[in-house]
């Protein structure tokens, strides 16, 4: 057994000047997939003619393929797109001045924005009609129904899948190495080339993640207990 | 017959038994009433050893266990013994009405499989189901889920059979059929032990009634001797309290017949 | 690059087939491993074993809380160097074995916690009606409680398999030459990229929908007794809402309730 403990302080360290990073990654996708699934969701609840069929091949296409495909197509294909587009317009854009990392946001936010829009269609579906009907039948606006009524309930249902698809995110953000963005995985690559120190590197990004995965299930669970108080006690 | 002595049971510092005697005579029907959490359940449970009691003798035909000394054999010994029909039906949900009834008879008693079939063809006809067998649970009402429930338990030929609440989970409307069937057996000289809050039934099938209060028997005597002359005053003011409470939801049950009329 | 040109997605499809079995040899190697292992991990916290559960929980939390691709770097770069101080030399062993190695332990986390939560979502009732007939822990348990159980854990491992099938594109990182490495190096032939990236979705969308379709079949004649398609509906709308870790339908990944 020969782990360098010195060392793999050292790694943690300079690993965590890459944290912000995977942070980025991870939030703007869960974010803008959060908004995009958002408006999948609708589209497919309310039937909307010719979108939905379209959002529901997004979803299986997405949820169909592995992430990193996401990624190597829009990192190669979109350049290509816009190249081409720019020059049809006589425009001098150039997809090479687009940052790499822009790249990424875009790819996972649509990985991400599938899994959410099934996120809040379960969870919207896990509100029993009988609720909007009991609110319209107290005189709530369908509006306000929706507010005070079945979004916090949809809320509540769908919280423990929202978590996994943010620790999924978090996760596969380590993706984003494959572009040469420089997040704790690429890092902890550096870092284990440059020292020839391969499972201190790798350990020490392992505990970073670990650290913030259960980080985000504690949170989840506080949050729970406080958005399901109404639920307690039904053991059915 | 059956004998318990000195039961007693706690859940951490709660002594929920204090010691309970009872005895059932083969071939009668003993009711227990009690107000909610006076321990009845509880009581059902330790002569199946769904609960573990902490001290007392459970005697069965001619089997008896001493709590404090048993072993893994003897529950299951005497686990055989009786069967046990459930206030929520516990049917087994991936198997259907048939297979319910011959999984003890196949499994546990070793019955060859035609013989199991036929016999449990014929206690599920007996309890008037003989339409159902190949109904899985979420198919069959709660009524005919609890018959599906008497008929497992009568299959096994058991010493007696134990009845908790066995219709306090059904639709009103669904008592009577329920009912029905476990006074069919009785008149049969089945061995059963009876808690149910249906006071009018147990005045009608019980050879003997018991009182339990906070963990122990208040009073114990003849149906007429608990129902008509009580000697306890907790025995009067149940009684009283649960008739009162019988009147009330029968109006309301009057308003919902009335409801869905309507609707 | 070279411009974009249909044919060659139709080109390299056969071309990609061809390393389909890699990636199944994963998948197939990391299920087996994934269910031994994950029995043998489930156990310690049914049974309530004490400090053992400790390791079972540590061992869950360790592998559904970091990023399979690190586990992968982890085991290939680092184990090796972990026994070499134990004279156990590992440097001859083919890639391959570590990436389903790998895969394997990390489906086991995933596996255990769907044996424990579904074995856990049987009713407790289910399991006194059996005693109450006179069966044994043991018969009540194999004849009761693991039919419903697996009624209840197939919609979940289903989804943990085909989010497998997607994680094993990962393997190309260390060189296997799976479906992506494969496409991988086409691209880099040819110079068409995206075609090559094109194909390789469209064959893992259609080994995903297989997947599906397939494991539909066997969760409806599972649940057959569930008519009422209570538990089927929520298997399935709780799945396709489920990125990876899956099963929260059954409270997976929850503490265990007090026995
Ligand atoms: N598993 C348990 N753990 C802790 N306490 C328990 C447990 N089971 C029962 N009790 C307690 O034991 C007492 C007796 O419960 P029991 O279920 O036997 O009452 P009961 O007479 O059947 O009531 P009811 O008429 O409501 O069914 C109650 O105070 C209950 O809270
Ligand atoms: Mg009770």
């Amino acid at each position: 057994m020969t782990i360098d403990l010195g060392f793999m302080w050292t790694a943690f360290i300079q690993l965590l000047s890459a944290v912000p990073v995977t942070l980025l990654i991870t939030g703007v996708s869960v974010v803008c997939g959060f908004l995009i699934g958002a408006v999948i969701a609708l589209i497919r609840m309310n039937r909307v003619p010719i979108l939905h069929p379209i959002a529901v091949s997004y979803v299986t296409f997405i949820r169909g393929t592995p992430m990193l495909v996401h990624l190597l197509l829009i990192y190669y294909g979109l350049p290509m797109l816009i190249d081409a587009v720019a020059k049809e317009v006589g425009s001098g854009f150039r997809a090479a001045s687009i940052p790499m990392i822009d790249f990424v946001f875009l790819a996972f936010s649509i990985t991400s924005s599938a899994y959410m829009a099934e996120v809040i269609r379960s969870g919207l579906l896990a509100v029993d009609r009988g609720q909007l009907e009991a609110a319209h039948s107290v005189g709530m606006t369908t509006m306000q129904a929706m507010y005070r009524i079945v979004l916090p309930q949809a809320f509540a249902a769908s919280l423990p899948n929202l978590a996994n698809n943010v620790i999924g995110m978090l996760h596969g953000s380590t993706l984003a190495f494959t572009v040469s963005v420089v997040e704790i995985m690429a890092k902890a690559q550096i870092v284990a080339s440059t020292n020839w120190k391969f499972l201190e590197s790798y350990l020490a990004a392992a505990v970073i993640f670990w650290g913030l995965t259960v980080l985000i299930e504690k949170a989840t669970g506080l949050l729970e207990a406080r958005v399901n108080l109404y639920n307690r006690g039904g053991v059915a | 017959m059956i004998r318990l002595s000195q039961i007693s049971k706690s859940f951490g510092e709660v002594q929920v038994l204090k010691g309970i005697d009872l005895t059932v005579k083969t071939g009668e029907v003993v009711a227990i009433l009690g107000p909610s959490g006076s321990g009845k359940t509880t009581l059902l449970r330790c002569v199946n050893y769904l609960e573990r009691p902490d001290d007392g003798v459970i005697t069965i035909g001619d089997f008896s266990v001493r709590c404090r000394e048993v072993g893994k054999r003897d529950i299951h010994q005497l686990r055989q013994k009786s069967a046990m029909v459930f206030q929520h039906y516990n049917l087994f949900k991936h198997k259907t009405a048939l297979e319910n009834v011959m999984e003890g008879l196949v499994v546990v008693r070793k019955t060859p499989v035609d013989d199991a079939k036929k016999r449990s063809i014929e206690f599920l006809k007996k309890v008037g189901l003989g339409d159902k067998l190949d109904s899985y649970p979420s198919q069959l009402s709660g009524g005919q889920q609890q018959r599906v429930g008497i008929a497992r338990a009568l299959a096994l030929n058991p010493e007696i059979i134990l009845f908790d609440e066995p219709t306090s989970a059904l639709d009103p409307e669904l008592v009577g059929e329920v009912l029905e069937v476990i006074r069919e057996i009785a008149k049969e000289g089945i061995t059963m032990l009876i808690v149910t809050h249906e006071m009018g039934f147990a005045k009608e099938i019980a050879n003997h009634v018991l009182f339990m209060d906070g963990g122990n028997v208040v009073e114990e005597g003849s149906p007429d001797d608990i129902f008509n002359n009580p000697k306890e005053e907790r025995t009067r003011q149940f009684l009283q309290r649960l008739s009162r409470e019988v009147s009330t939801h029968s109006s309301i049950n009057l308003v919902a017949t009335g409801d869905e009329n309507h609707g | 690059m070279a411009p974009f040109d249909v044919t060659y997605i139709f080109l390299f499809i056969p071309k990609l087939l061809s390393t389909i079995g890699v990636t199944f040899v994963i998948v197939g190697g990391a299920i087996v491993i994934g269910v031994i292992v994950g029995v043998i991990v489930a156990l310690p916290r049914l049974y309530h074993v004490p400090v053992v559960k400790r390791i079972s929980q540590v061992y869950v939390s360790f592998f559904r809380g970091t990023p399979i691709l690190i586990q992968l770097f982890l085991i290939y770069y680092g184990l090796p160097e972990l026994v070499q101080g134990l004279g156990i030399n590992l440097s001859k062993v083919p890639v391959l074995y570590f990436v389903v190695f790998t895969y394997g332990l990390n489906n086991a986390a995933f596996f255990s916690e769907t044996i424990r939560a579904s074995v856990t979502a049987v009713d407790r009732g289910q399991v006194e009606a059996g005693y109450s007939i006179g069966m044994t822990g043991w018969q009540s348990l194999r004849r009761i409680v693991l039919p419903q159980a697996l009624g209840i854990a197939v919609p979940v491992a289903a989804n943990l398999v085909i989010a497998l099938l997607k994680d094993t594109s990962l393997a190309f990182s260390l060189g296997v030459m799976e479906l992506t490495g494969k496409a991988q190096s086409l691209g880099t032939i040819t110079q068409h990229f995206i075609e090559a990236y094109v194909a390789l979705a469209v064959i893992y969308l259609g080994v995903s929908i297989a997947l599906e379709k397939l494991f539909g079949v066997w969760e409806r004649r599972l649940l057959r007794y569930d008519l009422a398609n209570h538990r089927l509906r929520d298997a399935l709308l709780w799945r396709r809402a489920s990125f990876r870790r899956g099963g929260d339908a059954i409270g997976m990944g929850k503490e265990e309730m007090s026995a």
